[in-house]
C-alpha cells in the first residue's frame, strides 16, 4: 500500500468554538502504482482528505501511514521533509502557483529548494515537461503566455521535477476544455502505466475518469461511502445517488446493457467506442432501430 | 450582425438587450485579442459561449461592462451606449459570476457577502432580508450564512458567489464558467436554477462554458474561435457539425457520442434519450 488510513478523524480549528470535523473514521488503503480516484459532493471532505496525504494536515484522530513514514494522532510527527518530496500535490488550480518569469526557472524552484544542484535540477525540469507531453521550448517561455491547459500542465510538471512517487491532484481539469481535459487525463494515465507513479485525482466529473481509475474513493459527509474497484462501481452505480453524485451517462448506459445481456462480471465499457463495439457483438441487435440516421436528436 | 436576430428587433418583439457592432480588443494593434465582433442578444434569451481554451470568451464578457476597456467599435447594454458616463448604468444592468468564486469575495462571512452588493443598491433593510433569504434558499446554504468564505468547499464557494450576484437582480447575468468547480447534483441544480430564470422571463443569460448539457440547455451559441466568431447557432446544430466542434475543443454529450460510434458500425439509431429508450430500439423482442 503506498497510503493507509486507519481509523483518521480530521477536526478543524479543534481547540475554538468554531471546531468542525471534516473526516469522521476514515479507513482506506490506496494501492501502490494504481490509479485511483476520490470522489463525492461539494463539502464532503475530499480536499481534507488530500491534505493528509502528504502531512500538511495531521490526523486529530487515528493513524496515516504513506509510504515508510508514520503519522500518528497526538505524537510528534517524524521529519515530513522527505516525505513532501516524495508525494506531490497538485492543487485546485496550480498555475496560480506560478511566478517565476521562465517555466523553467518555475520548475526547477522545487528541487532547489530539496537540495538539488542546478545541474540536476534542470534535468528533472526537461524530465517533466516530457512526462507531462510538453515541448521542451515552451521551458524558455513566459508561464503566463501559455494557453490554459499548457499552463495546467507545467504547473502540473513543477511537482514532478521532485519525481514524486506519489503524485495527487485535486481537480486537475476543471476549467480546461473537453479537449484538453481528455488529452490531460490520458497524460496523467501514462504516469502511472508508463512511470509507474501511484496516480491519486480527486475530481467531480467522474465521467471522463471512468474509463481509466482502476480504484475508487467515495466519500459522504467526510465518511467513507464506498471503496473498490471500478468495476464494483459499475454494478451498483446507485450508490453515486446515494453520495449525492450524478450517475454518469457512460456508466448509465453500461450498467443497462450489462444488466439486460448479464454482462455483470464483466470488465466495464465506459467509453461510446468501447460500448458500441460491444453493441454491434451482441446477439439480435437490430441494425437500423429507425431510417432517420444522424442527428435526430430527442434532446 | 446576424440577420436573423435584426429581424426579431425589426418586427418589434423583443428589445436587443446586448448590442455589439464591429467590436475588437487588443494590447497591440497588430494582434487583435478579438476581432470585429459584431452580435445582437435579444432580451430574455440565454445564451452559451464557447470556444478552446485562451481564445478570448472571458475577454468577450468582460469588454461588455467595461472591465476590459474595448479597442474598436460600439457596445450598447440595455440602451445605453457604453461609455466613460454610461458604465455606472451599465454595470447595474451586468452580473458576473467568475469562474474562480475565490476572485469575488468581499465579506467576512456568507450573510456578509452577499449583503455587501444589496447595499451598494441602496435596497430598504427589509428588501435585503427578503432577497437575502429567498436566494439562499435558492442555491441550498442557507446553512452557510455565518461561515467564512474560507471554510467553505469550492463548489459551496461557487453558489454563494452566484447567490450574491442574482440577489442583485440584474437584467443580464454573466456566467465564466460558473459549474467548472461543481458536482453533477449541483450542476443539475444550477441548470434548473437557469432554467427557472428563462421562463421567468427577466434575465439574459450569457454563459461561458464547456459542459455539453449546459450547452443543449442555452438557446443559441456563439462560438469563438481565433479571435472572431466562428458561429452563432444553435446547439443542436452545433453538436451536428464535427468539424465546428473539433475548432471549439468540444465534445458532444455521451449519447451523442455513442449514437454516432454505432452508426459508424452499421447500427442506424438516433440519439437516444435514455438507457431504456435505446436498449427497447436495438432489441425489441427481448
Amino acid at each position: 500500500m503506498a497510503i493507509q488510513l486507519e481509523q483518521v478523524s480530521f477536526t478543524y480549528a479543534e481547540k475554538s468554538l468554531w471546531k468542525q470535523t471534516a473526516l469522521h473514521d476514515i479507513t482506506l488503503g490506496i494501492p501502490k502504482g494504481l490509479l485511483t480516484g476520490i470522489a463525492g459532493a461539494t463539502g464532503s471532505g475530499k480536499s481534507t482528505l488530500l491534505q493528509l496525504f502528504n502531512g500538511i494536515l495531521k490526523p486529530t484522530q487515528g493513524t496515516v501511514k504513506v509510504l515508510d513514514v508514520t503519522i500518528r494522532a497526538g505524537e510528534k510527527s517524524p521529519k515530513l521533509l522527505p516525505l513532501r518530496r516524495r508525494v506531490g500535490l497538485v492543487f485546485q488550480f496550480p498555475e496560480q502557483q506560478m511566478f517565476e518569469d521562465t517555466v523553467e526557472k518555475d520548475l526547477i524552484f522545487g528541487p532547489l529548494n530539496f537540495g538539488m544542484s542546478p545541474e540536476e535540477a534542470k534535468e528533472r525540469a526537461r524530465k517533466a515537461m516530457l512526462e507531462m507531453g510538453l515541448d521542451l521550448a515552451l521551458l524558455s517561455r513566459n508561464p503566463f503566455r501559455l494557453s490554459g491547459g499548457q499552463m495546467r500542465k507545467a504547473a502540473i510538471a513543477s511537482v514532478l521535477a521532485m519525481d514524486p512517487e506519489i503524485v495527487v491532484l485535486d481537480e486537475p481539469t476543471a476549467t480546461l476544455d473537453p479537449v484538453s481535459r481528455a488529452e490531460l487525463i490520458a497524460q496523467l494515465e501514462r504516469l502511472c502505466r508508463e512511470q509507474g507513479r501511484t496516480v491519486i485525482i480527486v475530481t467531480h466529473r467522474m465521467d471522463e475518469l471512468l474509463p481509466v481509475a482502476d480504484r475508487w474513493i467515495l466519500l459522504k459527509d467526510g465518511k467513507i461511502a464506498f471503496q473498490g474497484s471500478g468495476g464494483e462501481l459499475a454494478a451498483d452505480p446507485d450508490i453515486l445517488t446515494r453520495c449525492g453524485l450524478g450517475v454518469p451517462h457512460s456508466l448509465r448506459y453500461w450498467h443497462a446493457i450489462a444488466g439486460q445481456f448479464g454482462l455483470a462480471g464483466e470488465r466495464p465499457r465506459l467509453t461510446a467506442e468501447s460500448l458500441a463495439e460491444l453493441i454491434a457483438s451482441l446477439p439480435g441487435t437490430v441494425r437500423s432501430g429507425n431510417t432517420a440516421g444522424m442527428g435526430d436528436a430527442h434532446e | 450582425m446576424n440577420k436573423a436576430y435584426q429581424d426579431v428587433e425589426n418586427a418589434g418583439g423583443v428589445l436587443a438587450v446586448i448590442q455589439l457592432d464591429g467590436v475588437s480588443f487588443g494590447y497591440d494593434p497588430e494582434h487583435p485579442i478579438l476581432h470585429n465582433i459584431s452580435v445582437s442578444i435579444p432580451q430574455g434569451q440565454w445564451v452559451s459561449i464557447v470556444g478552446p481554451n485562451g481564445c478570448g470568451k472571458s475577454t468577450l464578457v468582460k469588454l461588455m461592462n467595461a472591465l476590459l476597456p474595448k479597442s474598436g467599435g460600439e457596445i450598447t447594454i440595455c440602451g445605453h451606449q457604453l461609455g466613460e458616463e454610461t458604465i455606472g448604468a451599465i454595470r447595474q444592468c451586468i452580473g458576473m459570476v467568475f469562474q474562480n468564486p475565490d476572485n469575488q469575495f468581499i465579506g467576512a462571512t456568507v450573510e456578509e457577502d452577499i449583503l455587501f452588493g444589496l447595499e451598494g443598491l441602496c435596497l430598504p433593510y427589509a428588501e435585503m432580508e427578503e432577497r437575502l433569504r429567498t436566494y439562499t434558499l435558492k442555491l441550498g446554504i442557507e446553512d452557510l450564512l455565518a461561515k467564512h468564505p474560507g471554510e467553505l468547499s469550492g463548489g459551496q464557494k461557487q453558489r454563494v458567489a452566484i447567490a450574491s450576484i442574482l440577489a442583485m437582480k440584474p437584467g443580464i447575468v454573466i456566467f465564466d464558467e460558473a459549474s467548472s468547480m461543481l458536482d453533477e447534483a449541483s450542476r443539475d441544480e444550477l441548470l434548473r436554477i437557469l432554467q427557472g430564470m428563462r421562463s421567468d422571463g427577466q434575465y439574459t443569460i450569457l454563459m461561458i462554458t464547456h459542459d455539453a448539457d449546459e450547452i443543449l440547455a442555452s438557446d443559441r451559441v456563439l462560438a469563438l474561435h481565433g479571435g472572431g466568431l466562428a458561429a452563432d447557432t444553435t446547439p443542436q446544430a452545433l453538436f451536428r457539425n464535427a468539424e465546428l466542434l473539433e475548432k471549439c475543443h468540444l465534445l458532444e454529450p455521451y449519447p451523442w457520442r455513442l449514437a454516432r460510434e454505432l452508426q459508424s458500425r452499421g447500427i442506424r439509431v438516433d440519439v437516444p434519450a435514455s438507457e431504456k429508450e435505446l436498449i427497447d430500439t436495438l432489441w425489441p423482442y427481448n
